[in-house]
């Protein structure tokens, strides 16, 4: 049997702020088709450990592996960074990530967001990119919003237009940071439809959310942090349905 | 009416200088203000250090005496380097100090270091996320910049840098002191020999006008432009 690589892995990621250590030792794989949701109350990392994934943050330690190639890195009077930014360049390519505050880019159309990277970074000829462009804005829903602005538009909908920005890439591994967290509660939906679609047609993704229903009804792996490291880890009705730790049972109980 | 007692060929001919002067010094000053404002937004001392020196200096500085050193310094800065090229290694080149260019190099320099601060300042007020998001999408940083730093930067830098031009486009006026015939040079002597001050300073200051007119114009288009996506303009 053919050996297909690992999308993602991760393997003791640490990372200072200062004096406060955030990650303290951090390990994920993510294998083909895993929705690995990461959950904790605000502080505990897992912005920061989806972001040290795609190198957005520097890990102070730790290996990093995409697609089976292993980034490498080395040690410079301003501290561990990466000995080859081309690979880096390379390797976010094959991981695309979709921001809480969106960032589309302000300046040009929902369109233009789209087949800005495929034209750009993967070199796609600019009618391949338009077409699978439309494509994708049916698919989320926005085929009126083409031409529309990114200020144009409602939070929903630039969320789902930087999903599509995001598929537009056919990306190895889709890493969601809370995508849901700045919306309001009534677009929250569409967007969490949109994932579990996603999710369903065997994308691999790493989520960091605060819906609990999205983390219990469509990831195959939970991982709960606390201050920087894992607490408990394992499927989702272990982890959300029967939790050992004190703290997690706490941060799952009813808050009201 | 207006009687240009036969200055006219000449006093176009000045206008022509002038014009071209403060739009290649403008190129140069728009290149050296970018290269600063990276310089100084960057994270290498040396860097950093060297474009604080450039804008200090310049910035301190009167512009007339700037250019006079520049001017004369750099002839016989040139002339020394052509000697001991000679005499040390039988090469023989000659450069003559063509005022035009110095002109160029010397107000392109001078407004590099203003717009090095416009430039930098409008860099920083572009959005972090939109530049993480360039980066997240696999964009070298050269791409991050053109596609996006760049033009989103500039409708922040383009009230600073119509600014800079219009000063820059009057402080053309000065290269007549290193021997360029500029319009102000024409209309002087022109005022001189006929002692008609009016019938020369008047027609220069209508011609003046125009060029920032138009350059308001300009200026105006490509803020809307670099505005589009932004709302509330």
């Amino acid at each position: 049997m053919a050996v297909t690589p690992t999308p993602l892995e991760v393997r003791n990621i640490k990372k200072r702020f200062g004096d406060t250590e955030v990650l303290k030792g951090l390990s994920l794989e993510a294998q083909k088709g895993d929705v690995i949701t990461l959950i904790g109350a605000s502080g505990s990392g897992k912005s920061t450990f989806l972001r040290c994934m795609n190198l957005l943050e520097q890990p102070d330690d730790g290996e990093l592996f995409v697609h089976g190639e292993q980034i490498r890195f080395k040690t410079t009077k301003h501290g561990r960074e990466p000995a080859d930014w081309k690979q880096v360049v390379q390797m976010r390519a094959k991981l695309s990530m979709v921001f809480q505050s969106f960032n589309l880019w302000a300046h040009l159309t929902l369109l233009e967001n789209i087949i800005e990277a495929p034209i750009h970074v993967l070199g796609k000829p600019k009618k391949e990119a338009v077409e699978q462009a439309h494509a994708l804005l049916e698919r989320v829903g926005l085929s009126a919003r083409a031409n529309a602005y990114p200020a144009q538009m409602s939070g929903g909908q630039q969320q789902r237009g930087a999903i599509a920005r995001a598929l537009a890439m056919d990306p190895e591994v889709m890493l969601f940071d809370e995508p849901t967290s700045a919306l309001d509660p009534e677009l929250v939906g569409d967007v969490l439809k949109v994932m579990r679609d996603l999710a369903d047609e065997g994308r691999t993704m790493v989520v960091v959310t605060h819906e609990m229903s999205f983390a219990r009804d469509v990831s195959s792996k939970v991982i709960y942090l606390h201050e920087g490291l894992v607490e408990e880890a394992g499927a989702p009705a272990d982890v959300l349905g029967n939790p050992q730790s004190p703290r997690l049972k706490q941060f799952l109980a009813p808050k009201y | 009416m207006l009687d240009l007692q036969g200055y006219g060929p000449r006093l176009i001919e000045g206008a022509g200088v002038t014009l071209q002067l403060a739009v290649l010094s403008l190129i140069l000053a728009i290149i050296l203000g970018l290269l600063t404002a990276t310089a100084k937004m960057s994270r290498s001392w040396l860097l950093h250090r060297t474009a604080t020196v450039y804008t200090t200096v310049i910035r301190g500085v009167p512009d007339l005496v700037l250019m006079m050193l520049l001017f004369f310094g750099g002839q016989i800065g040139f002339n020394a380097l052509s000697d001991v090229l000679y005499y040390n290694y039988d090469i023989d080149f000659y450069i003559n100090f063509n005022a035009f260019a110095a002109g160029v190099l010397t107000i392109g320099f001078i407004f590099g270091a203003y717009m090095g601060e416009t430039f930098r300042g409008a860099f920083m007020a572009v959005d972090n996320g939109q530049i993480e998001a360039g980066k997240a999408y696999g964009m070298s940083n050269m791409l991050v910049f053109r596609r996006i730093r760049f033009p989103q930067m500039m409708r922040h830098a383009l009230p600073g840098l119509s600014n800079n031009w219009m000063v820059l486009l009057k402080t053309t006026a000065l290269v007549s002191v290193i021997g360029l015939t500029d319009m102000v040079r024409v209309a002087a002597e022109a005022s001189r020999a006929t002692h008609e001050p009016f019938a020369f300073l008047l027609p220069v200051a209508a011609v003046y006008l125009l060029i920032a007119s138009v350059s308001e114009w300009i200026f105006a288009r490509l803020q809307k432009r670099y505005d589009i996506g932004f709302g509330g303009q």
